[in-house]
């Protein structure tokens, strides 16, 4: 990868890291989601970083023909999608759980040690 | 189960259950004869056993969630209720029975005598030794025990007790904040605020029924997950405000 290349993508993954940071800490992520992303920007800095495990993993991979940038654009679209889908998820299941706990606490269920459940007073 | 009236401090007992049929009735039952001055609550975090039914009569007041949501959010949960309802403290146990209720008064009395924020029942802080744990759990203890130490500046030896004694005055910041399963990440958040947490010791009973939380998946999910949620924990921890002393 030129120079360049390396720059921009080496931007981009800090871009992201902070971005999912923010996200998380902002409970619009959850951190298993976000925990896959840091995982893995983190993995690929090091990757681009340490040029002979570069070599060795692309060699590993039988990768034959350089990558278009056409398809690294492609790539770049695909990871802030699957951020965006993640943020979706944690956000509609952030929903339910203080649906689920808003519930659980306005109703709580009296078990009377004579006679059973008596229902919330 | 009524409010308690008590008196000096109200104390409210919470016991998030998943699938403890097999263990819960006891659990509740032995609660009830070693802190009858305590009320109780239990969290049904959407158990798909008979653990419901188990609790009809029991003198609990249960909270149930609908679906599962996982330990720190049943433990939230128990939080929030103890904030509303006015507790001046929340004791945690586990389900499971691994804990004894009888252990909990001297807990309490070390709670106050020296005005913890939060203490926990600490299976390791006397021996400061991980004895008769399974070598990937030992690691894990291990682990983060000295990344609670990095990022708070003290060794916490236990950090995945589930017995502790939480004050109030920590309720508000446990409830605004994502925690996995308040363990180490909230332990290291609690402090970068600048409460006092403190270990106590106490014995655990092997488990004898049910399964654990962590399945083999979680064994490698949990770490990350919990290093990343520690590491955010000092950021959001800096970025508010601290608490006056």
């Amino acid at each position: 990868m030129t120079a360049v290349g390396l720059v921009a993508v080496t931007a981009f993954c800090v871009a992201l890291l902070l971005w999912v940071v923010y996200l998380i800490r902002q409970d619009r992520l959850y951190a298993g989601y976000g925990v896959i992303f840091v995982v893995g920007t983190i993995a690929l800095m090091v990757l681009l970083d340490v040029p002979p495990l570069l070599r060795a993993v692309t060699a590993a991979s039988v990768v034959l023909l350089p990558v278009p940038s056409l398809t690294l654009i492609a790539l770049v679209a695909l990871t802030l999608l699957v951020v965006y889908v993640f943020i979706q998820i944690s956000v509609l299941s952030n929903r339910v759980m203080r649906l689920t706990q808003e519930l659980a606490i306005r109703n709580p269920d009296y078990h009377n040690v004579e006679t059973g459940p008596s229902g919330p007073r | 189960m009524s409010m308690s009236t008590a008196p000096r401090h109200r104390t409210l007992v919470a016991i998030p259950a998943y699938n403890e049929a097999a263990t819960i009735r006891n659990v509740v039952e032995r609660v009830r004869q070693n802190l009858p001055d305590s009320d109780l609550v239990v969290v049904n975090d959407g158990s798909g056993d008979s653990t419901a039914a188990m609790l009809d009569g029991s003198g609990a007041t249960v909270l149930a969630h609908l679906c599962n949501l996982g330990y720190g959010r049943a433990i939230q949960t128990a939080v929030i209720y103890a904030q509303r309802a006015g507790y001046d403290r929340l004791v945690t146990l586990d389900a499971d029975g691994q804990h004894d209720p009888a252990q909990v008064r001297a807990l309490l009395a070390e709670f106050d005598t020296r005005q913890w924020d939060v203490l926990i029942g600490s299976r390791y802080v006397l021996k400061r030794e991980y004895i008769g744990v399974p070598f990937g759990r030992r690691v894990g203890m291990r682990l983060f025990s000295l990344l609670v130490r990095l990022m708070a500046g003290r060794r916490v030896y236990d950090t995945t007790s589930g017995l502790k004694v939480i004050g109030r005055q920590t309720f508000a910041s446990l409830t605004k904040w994502q925690f996995i399963d308040f363990h180490a990440e909230a332990i290291v958040y609690l402090m970068r605020l600048g409460y006092r947490i403190g270990e106590f010791p106490i014995t655990v009973d092997e488990r004898r029924h049910g399964v654990t939380m962590y399945s083999a998946l979680s064994h490698i999910k949990y770490p990350l997950k919990t290093a990343l949620m520690v590491v955010l924990g000092v950021v959001e921890a800096s970025l508010t405000r601290k608490r006056p002393s």
